[in-house]
């Protein structure tokens, strides 16, 4: 903004270190616990002098921390291959026709964003139990999508919208059926609002608790989050250690959104102004 | 466009829609089957009660306690998600060093669990040995036990899960700045309105559309808040920090009554199906007067 | 990216100068942590080894947590290694119930599991009768009655049988000045936690946060005022369901008297039991109301604690201390498992005196079946002291419906947040719900 001028430059990197500050808190909390002995009782803003390994040689042994990082991303990245193939199919009639039929169905999916997932648990339980698709990968996949498939139809539905119809008239002319047009006129589009809709849902797929702990019984194919939260309830006597865990468990998901970063920000433009 | 491709451009919800059907709309209509049923939640053998739990619903004060703190849950994280949010994009819109820096670090909490993020949270509103307890007696004061209160854990909790996801509105926001065109500003200035002027004439009117996306995003998120409050009270104090979600659980799992708890749920549904449907309508109008 | 790394370090390095930073404690302990830690990798792996011969794979869950759950675990492995009969273990821990429930309701049961106290009354329903089996001739007789029903059906094997007092810190008692065979009511039991606070310890610790440990207080106080004394209880009431709650406020009142008075800890709504275990071991804390885990979770943190278990006070000079005993790990099998044949071979297995009597080693407890010897650790001389003592089963398995545990945590929790008028909606909401779910059974 233009009136940005030189005296309100002064207040800016003091207030940006308040703001980190706080914001940084709780991680830098975990940071100094995970490397600190079990015995240190020393506060909790105080980090270690030294590097106290043994945390995380608990949390992988123990934990199974490398077992759950690797259901959990075979989980997260089939469920993002649904929920992008099948959001960006249900959003193209979404956008394009403005009919009553689509109105409902507009409605339906946002209502279907609105359903608690635990007032449902029960009958879903044993929906799956009959499908046999309790402890597998595929059931655990299938109620994720599910849950995750509004919020990319809505943000694909939005950017689709932006799109002019020009391109699809042009293509109907050219003898382009809906499939023909969809695939190889709006599809190629959609690769900046993908890659929104890929970390705004690959994050809810990756962190998902609820559905997982009821789903996902069998020791062989538990996640990151049950693990973890499995590590706290039967070792919270060892709080490090379960730290140790917390911190293996956030690495990822913020090493990729570091590197991710500017396709995010890019994606949300494009999403968020209709 | 022509009727017979609008007709074939229908078969695209199929997939999504099997998927909803199979998975969401099917064991919701058994759980309002269940809600008129005296189920304890694992026995073959129940009955119908008819309307009992609906009738007991309205009478609950434990149940008028979750829905309040709902609304706080909900409303409290959106309205203070949004005003926090756009002010940070604000500030981030112009440049500096770090400027980057102190997007990401503010981003980054939206990327762990909930669960773990009110695990880590634990480890500060502890009484004894928490982080925050630590700087009120480096200053001097008497250790507070944070959340042996019920209302004052809820707006801690409520603090909490705005401080964790600020960075949607963020940066929904900054994307919504960056898309307004920097000669309006210039016009502006030429004009001598003032920055405040700037603010409410252009910048609040041209962000429309993203204040929409954010406020219906933390809205949907906060009323269905779930994760930070099992991790750090489990509804505890005796009722006092349930929200309908875990309310939903808690009557559910531990109080050993399905029929009561689907009826909780499906009420939580329909609230907050109204609440988002008024948000939406009234954004669209907005919208559309512009 | 590296960039970021480096600024996030800087961050970190400048915070810790605003906050100084810590030396390294003198380590004891951790290198025998991490010992045990690569001691247990191993078994880990051997897991995955084991080629199973035969085809079927047995579901086993467990409710156990920590080192008994690491005993049943090696069990199965055992099993499998003996048999060629995979077993495929899971110990969900906090989840245990909720999971058993919702698989209860699709009727999706592993083909055995724990019934931790409710065998009879939650789980009878799916679990096949165990009358036929060779082991249950060898069951001791004081739990029989316990896992019994009304048709002389008994559903599981008892590995052990749990053996409950209040739990206590012999170093705290004996610098307070306190003697614990004194302590006789719970008048003399106020006189002790008197005398403790005085030395500046905390009387008794109440975890709050975790979702159980405020029944506890119920589950080891009521009896006393309402079972135990033989000429004047009501047992009946409770069975028929004509139990008056208006006396019910007197041990809410007991509680509030006790939290007013300072006996209990300043967090006691939202500290938690590991928190409690680990003050017991370390020594700031009196008494608490846990099972013998306790001691062996304390014992954990500070192996060198000395602690002890003593029986429940009585409510007045007319009654006499008492125990509390019931089911601790207890095994049953589903009356619907497609390889029946191979879960009670696994189970019998599991009877067998020397696997039996490792189980119940693991937990610190007597055997449950006759002629079975377990070690009980430091345990061992209060269990021989207090052989003679009278022994009632829990008193929320025993006289409450299924279900109640929650209005239990519920009202006590409502009780030490000091509400106005909390001890007469405690009753009121204990009738509420016990006359509600005495009419669901």
């Amino acid at each position: 903004m233009v009136q940005n001028n030189k005296r309100a430059a002064i207040w800016r990197t003091p207030l940006a270190i308040i703001i980190v500050l706080i914001h940084f808190a709780p991680i830098y909390i975990l940071l100094g616990m995970a490397f600190k002995s079990p015995k240190d009782v020393t506060s909790r803003w105080i980090l270690p002098g030294y590097i106290y390994k043994q945390n995380f040689d608990i949390a992988i042994n123990k934990g199974n921390m490398l077992a759950g990082l690797y259901n959990t991303t075979i989980i997260t990245v089939s469920c993002i291959v649904l929920i992008i193939v099948f959001g960006a199919l249900a959003a193209y009639p979404l956008a394009r026709n403005r009919s009553k039929f689509n109105g409902g169905i507009k409605a339906f999916v946002l209502g279907i964003m609105m359903v608690p997932p635990l007032s449902i648990l029960v009958p879903l339980y044993t929906v799956m139990a009959g499908l046999k698709g309790t402890s597998t990968y595929w059931g655990i996949i299938v109620i994720l999508t599910a849950f995750q498939l509004p919020m990319s139809i809505f943000l694909y539905t939005n950017f689709i919208s932006a799109i002019p119809t020009a391109l699809d008239e042009a293509a109907s002319i050219d003898g382009c059926g809906p499939f023909r047009t969809f695939f190889l006129v709006i599809l190629p589009q959609l690769k900046p609002i993908t890659a929104s809709v890929v970390i705004l849902t690959g994050i809810n797929c990756w962190n998902d608790y609820q559905f997982s702990l009821y789903m996902l019984q069998s020791p062989k194919i538990k996640t990151i989050t049950l693990t973890i939260s499995s590590f706290f309830s039967q070792n919270s006597n060892n709080v490090n250690a379960a730290a140790a865990a917390a911190l293996m468990g956030i690495l990822p998901v913020i090493l990729l959104f570091l590197s991710l970063q500017k396709y995010f920000i890019k994606g949300m433009v494009d999403s968020a102004i209709k | 466009m022509k009727v017979k491709t609008k007709h074939i451009m229908n078969l695209f919800y199929i997939p999504a829609l099997l998927l909803f059907v199979a998975f969401v709309v099917y064991p919701f209509t058994q759980g309002i089957r269940i809600s008129f049923t005296n189920w304890n939640g694992y026995s073959q053998a129940y009955k119908y009660i008819g309307l009992d739990n609906y009738i007991r619903f309205f009478k609950d004060k434990n149940v008028l306690g979750a829905f309040v703190n709902t609304i706080i849950y909900g409303f409290g994280s959106t309205i203070v998600q949004n005003i926090l949010g756009l002010a940070y994009a604000l500030f981030l819109n112009s440049k500096f060093t770090g400027r980057s820096v102190v997007r990401a670090v503010i981003y980054m909490p939206v990327m762990i669990a909930s669960l773990i993020m009110g695990y880590i949270m634990y480890f500060l509103v502890q009484y004894d040995g928490g982080a925050i307890n630590d700087l009120l007696i480096l200053f001097g004061k008497a250790p507070v036990d944070l959340m042996s209160q019920g209302p004052r854990a809820v707006l801690i909790m409520t603090l909490i899960n705005i401080l964790q996801f600020v960075g949607i509105s963020m940066v929904i926001y900054l994307a919504g700045l960056q898309n307004i065109p920097e000669m309006y500003y210039e016009a502006a200035s030429i004009d001598g309105v003032n920055a405040w002027g700037q603010f409410k004439y252009i910048t609040l009117p041209l962000l429309m559309p993203a204040i929409s996306s954010a406020v219906v995003l933390n809205l949907i998120g906060g009323l269905k808040l779930f994760d930070i409050i099992m991790a750090l009270t489990a509804g505890g104090p005796g009722y006092s920090t349930h929200s309908l979600s875990t309310m939903v659980t808690n009557m559910y799992f531990r109080g050993q009554h399905a029929g009561y708890s689907a009826t909780i749920g499906i009420f939580t549904f329909i609230f907050i199906m109204i609440v988002s449907n008024i948000i939406v309508r009234y954004f669209d109008k907005k919208e559309v007067e512009m | 990216m590296k960039k970021f790394a480096s600024i996030i370090l800087g961050i970190t390095l400048s915070m810790m100068m605003f906050a100084g930073c810590s030396k390294a404690p003198v380590e004891t302990a951790p290198a025998e942590e991490a010992a045990s830690t690569e001691a247990a990798a191993p078994e880990a792996k051997a897991e995955t080894e084991t080629a199973p011969k035969s085809d079927v794979k047995l579901t086993f869950m467990s409710s156990m947590v920590g080192v008994p759950s690491e005993a049943l675990e090696q069990a199965c492995k055992d099993f499998t290694a003996e048999t060629g009969i995979a077993v495929e273990y899971s110990a969900p821990g906090a989840n245990y119930e909720e999971l058993m429930k919702t698989k209860m309701a699709s009727q999706d049961l592993p083909d055995l599991w724990n019934t931790h106290g409710w065998s009879v009354a939650r789980y009878s329903e799916y679990l096949r009768p165990i009358n036929d089996q060779p082991f249950a001739k060898d069951i001791v007789d004081s739990i029989k009655p316990l896992i019994t029903d009304a048709d002389g059906q008994m559903y599981v094997l008892p590995s052990d049988v749990d053996l409950a007092g209040i739990v206590y810190n012999i170093d705290v008692m004996d610098k307070s000045g306190v003697k614990v065979d004194d302590i006789k009511t719970w008048a003399d039991f106020e006189a002790a936690c008197e005398k403790i606070k005085a030395a500046g310890f905390t009387p008794v610790h109440i975890g709050g946060k975790d979702n159980w440990t405020i029944g506890q207080y119920f589950d080891w106080v009521a009896p006393s005022f309402y079972i135990t004394n033989e000429s004047k209880n009501y047992r009946d009431a409770f069975k028929d369901g004509s139990f008056d709650w208006k006396n019910w406020e007197e041990i809410c009142a007991m509680l509030d008297k006790w939290n007013k008075a300072g006996y209990l800890n300043v967090d006691a709504l939202t500290s938690d039991y590991i928190t409690g275990a680990k003050a017991l071991g370390e020594g700031k804390v009196g008494f608490e109301f846990y099972g013998n885990y306790a001691i062996t979770e304390a014992l954990g943190a500070f192996p060198d604690a000395k602690l002890g278990m003593m029986p429940v006070p009585a409510k007045d000079a007319s009654d006499q201390p008492t125990l509390i005993g019931g089911e601790r790990l207890a095994t049953g099998v589903w009356k619907d498992s497609p390889h029946m044949d191979e879960a009670l071979q696994l189970l019998n297995y599991l009877a067998r005196p020397e696997v039996c009597a490792k189980l119940a080693t693991a937990n610190g407890t007597p055997a449950g079946l006759k002629g079975v010897e377990s070690d009980t650790g430091i345990i061992k001389p209060f269990y021989e002291k207090y052989a003679n003592v009278k022994t009632f089963p829990y008193f929320d398995r025993e006289y409450l419906p299924s279900g109640m545990w929650d209005d239990l945590c519920i009202t006590g929790a409502n009780v030490l947040s000091k509400q106005e008028g909390a001890i007469r909606d405690a009753a009121k909401h204990m009738e509420t719900s016990f006359k509600d779910k005495f009419s669901q059974k």
